[in-house]
């Protein structure tokens, strides 16, 4: 049977795969454009 | 309520722009890029007198406003559109009091904006050793404005301008020179044809194909009762600006300044005949490099130490202390050890930025690029490629932007196209972990053989970074010229503050910027190498006590072989056995190559990599270098990590291109998937080709 931590902890791992995907995706694959008025945040280059 | 004003810091470059503008931001500045371009924006905001608060936009070094670069032309750019969000209330205009007269120009020009313009005269404490007096009252009066007289080094003047700034309204826009003066004919027409029009903003307009609002150039020519000149006659008509200009400023400095040359107590000649000699600059350049480098190694290798055993603890108490399941697992042998794979070097690229940023502070760094430009030339780069190139150590991406203003096409170019060989900060995690497993702990005259080994790695980098552009320069048909010219600033004690700056801005860019990327990775990777496919992952117990039962194992060997068969199992390990034919003949295994295939997307998520798989599957508390150390070579027998495969791994990463935000951004300059496809195909290749020869020869 599976117990509360068991299924929590499963949900946990889930969320956490869920947003990397995401940033990976978003980081390298695809980009939501930004707004040319933006003044380009603080991460402009995407390096480290 | 407080008042926000704008307020825009401009400057010739090395005039202490930038010091100025930590004096008055401190802590409170972020940096980013102009929106579709990839020029620095530093922006910061400054408390005045009076609950008044000044967004401090920190604008790119330009001599005058006639633009020749990018950077110059976002500050003319900017002063041109009333519209934009940060277009001044006030203009600091910086000026450095060793060079005031060809500073003035550029204040001049801004003054003419109509725009309320200080003047900052900078460097004041070096007045004394250089015989200056200013006479500041005569300043103000002949050049209508206030003047600041500061020096940042010494923190003074500082409450003088915020003063300054907070009056901004009671400052003059009367402009230094009357334009029509230039041509009165030209003038008149154009003025008559945009009546609402301030006549010096048109003018740079038209000579400068900038945007202003929604007039440019062809439409002025497009209006037929105005007629503008062929570019050759607008041309003249520049100089014949830029000399009344000057005619100004020598009438303003006569009784303005005064320079004595017997009171100066000049250092500067007798420090650059020796450190631009043609033999001791290179020597003492050389010594310079050694001495950062060892220095790098025998200062964080406590610190390093302390981190990486932090790490190994930290783990161990979350596997203690929470409820045992697949998030504790996650936390404990994925995501801590992979970001202690990117903590630890907090202390050596820290130290990195350190030494960098000392020798640009004090100036040397321009001694180093003069140095340069004579090896540059031979090799078909430009002087102002070896900027790019220093910058490249920290990373290629703004290094790659530095290049905008080289201004030969072909130059850029191939500055362009090698600066991913010079070795970025990505690459030091790396190195380092690297050097230390392979590499013995000896000296040799009191250097450290792995101080020397990385030294050798940057200075390989280097090397294929010129080779390469020579070949380059011989094999494209590009035909163009261009000139160097570099502004040697004064040598000057670093000042603290800036350097401390430097170095947490970089280090905290660095740990953030990859740390980010590391953890979303590390998930995945952890994921992928805790999940299979098929019964001999899920079943790998059973499988593996069946196939032991005949030896008596311990529980402990028991627990490490089913981990080592899930792991070769899961999906990690079958996508890493598939890619392994072509790495064995490198001497990696399959791990090695996830951590390859991984490092692509950033080079230091390799070792975050190797400690999250490394780590899957481990009770024991172990550092990150511990484990690699103890991995065993599954077809050689013995460690994994030996000479040959460490020599191999380091020149692999030396020259591959494994940065795929670099790639974004060459295809971005160069406008053209071109350049960074061959620059992947090529730049893997050989570094496939050199490693393989690297193992094959030395195992």
């Amino acid at each position: 049977m599976v117990t509360m931590n068991t299924l929590i902890q499963n949900i946990l791992v889930v969320i956490a795969l869920v947003f990397a995907i995401i940033f990976i995706v978003r980081k390298f694959i695809w980009k939501p454009t930004k707004s040319k008025k933006a003044c380009g945040g603080d991460d402009g280059c995407g390096c480290h | 309520m407080s008042k926000q004003i704008n307020v825009a810091l401009i400057g010739n470059p090395n005039t202490g722009k930038t010091s100025v503008f930590n004096s008055l931001t401190g802590l409170n500045q972020k940096v980013g890029n102009y929106p579709g371009i990839t020029v620095e924006k530093k922006q910061g905001v400054c408390k005045l007198p009076r609950g008044v608060k000044a967004h401090i936009i920190d604008l790119p070094g330009t001599y005058s406003l006639n633009a020749s670069s990018l950077d110059e032309s976002v500050v003319i750019e900017l002063l041109l559109n009333k519209n934009d969000k940060d277009f001044p209330d006030v203009a600091v205009v910086v000026s450095d009091v060793e060079n005031l007269k060809r500073n003035l120009l550029l204040f001049t020009q801004i003054k003419d904006l109509e725009i309320p313009t200080i003047l900052v005269i900078n460097m004041a404490d070096r007045m004394r050793y250089k015989g200056i007096s200013l006479d500041i009252d005569h300043l103000e009066e002949r050049l209508n404005t206030r003047v600041a007289l500061i020096s940042t080094r010494k923190n003074e003047g500082i409450d003088h301008l915020k003063n300054l700034i907070t009056n901004y309204k009671d400052i003059s826009v009367t402009p230094c020179l009357d334009t029509s003066e230039i041509d009165k004919e030209y003038f008149d027409n154009l003025r008559k044809a945009f009546p609402n029009q301030l006549v010096y903003k048109l003018w740079l307009v038209i000579t400068q194909d900038v945007n202003f609002g929604k007039i440019d150039r062809n439409e002025i020519d497009a209006i037929a009762n105005f007629k503008t000149k062929s570019k050759a006659d607008l041309k003249r008509l520049q100089q014949k600006e830029t000399i009344k200009r000057y005619q100004f400023i020598n009438s303003v400095l006569k009784n303005g300044q005064t320079i004595d040359a017997s009171q100066a107590k000049d250092l500067r000649t007798k420090l650059d005949r020796v450190l631009t000699h043609k033999v001791w600059g290179y020597f003492i350049f050389f010594i310079i490099l050694l001495t950062i480098f060892q220095a790098i190694y025998d200062w964080s290798s406590v610190p390093m130490d302390f981190i990486d055993s932090i790490f190994a603890s930290l783990s161990e108490w979350v596997k203690d202390t929470l409820p045992s399941g697949v998030f504790t697992n996650l936390l404990a042998e994925g995501i801590i050890p992979g970001l202690g794979g990117i903590v630890i070097f907090i202390p050596q690229i820290a130290f990195l930025f350190l030494f960098i940023s000392v020798l640009e502070e004090s100036g040397y760094m321009s001694r180093v690029v003069f140095l340069m430009d004579r090896i540059m030339r031979r090799f078909g780069l430009s002087g102002k490629s070896v900027v790019p190139l220093i910058s490249g150590t920290a990373c290629a991406i703004p290094a790659i932007m530095a290049t905008r203003n080289i201004e030969s096409w072909k130059e850029r170019l191939i500055t362009i196209l090698v600066t991913p060989f010079t070795t970025c900060s990505a690459r030091l995690p790396v190195y380092l972990i690297i050097i230390s497993l392979v590499i013995p702990e000896g000296r040799f005259f009191g250097l450290g053989y792995q101080a020397l080994t990385l030294m050798l790695l940057y200075l390989i980098g280097f090397g294929a970074a010129i080779i390469s552009a020579y070949i380059l320069n011989k094999i494209l048909k590009i035909k163009s010229k261009t000139f160097f010219v570099i502004e040697m600033p004064n040598y000057k004690l670093p000042l603290f503050k800036n350097v401390v700056l430097t170095v947490v801005e970089k280090t905290k860019s660095f740990v953030f910027g990859a740390g980010k990327i590391i953890l979303a990775i590390s998930i995945l990777l952890w994921v992928l190498a805790s999940y299979g496919p098929g019964p001999e992952f899920n079943d790998a117990e059973a499988i593996v006590k069946k196939e032991y039962a005949s030896q008596n194992l311990s529980e402990d060997e028991l627990q490490r072989k089913i981990s080592s068969q899930k792991l070769e199992y899961s999906f990690i390990g079958i996508t890493g056995r598939a890619i392994e034919p072509a790495i064995r003949p490198l001497g990696y295994d399959w791990k090695i190559g996830i951590a390859i295939v991984s490092s692509f997307a950033a080079r230091e998520v390799f070792v975050g990599t190797l400690a999250t798989i490394y780590s899957v599957g481990s009770d024991e508390e172990e550092t990150i270098k511990n484990r690699m150390a103890g991995e065993v070579n599954p077809i050689l027998g013995g460690p994994l990590f030996t000479f040959a495969s460490g020599v191999s791994l380091l020149l692999f990463y030396a020259f591959a291109m494994q940065c795929m935000s670099t790639l974004a951004i060459v295809k971005r300059e160069t406008n053209s998937w071109k350049w960074p496809t061959l620059q992947l195909i090529i730049m893997s290749s050989f570094a496939y080709v050199v490693a393989l020869l690297a193992f094959q020869l030395l195992k």
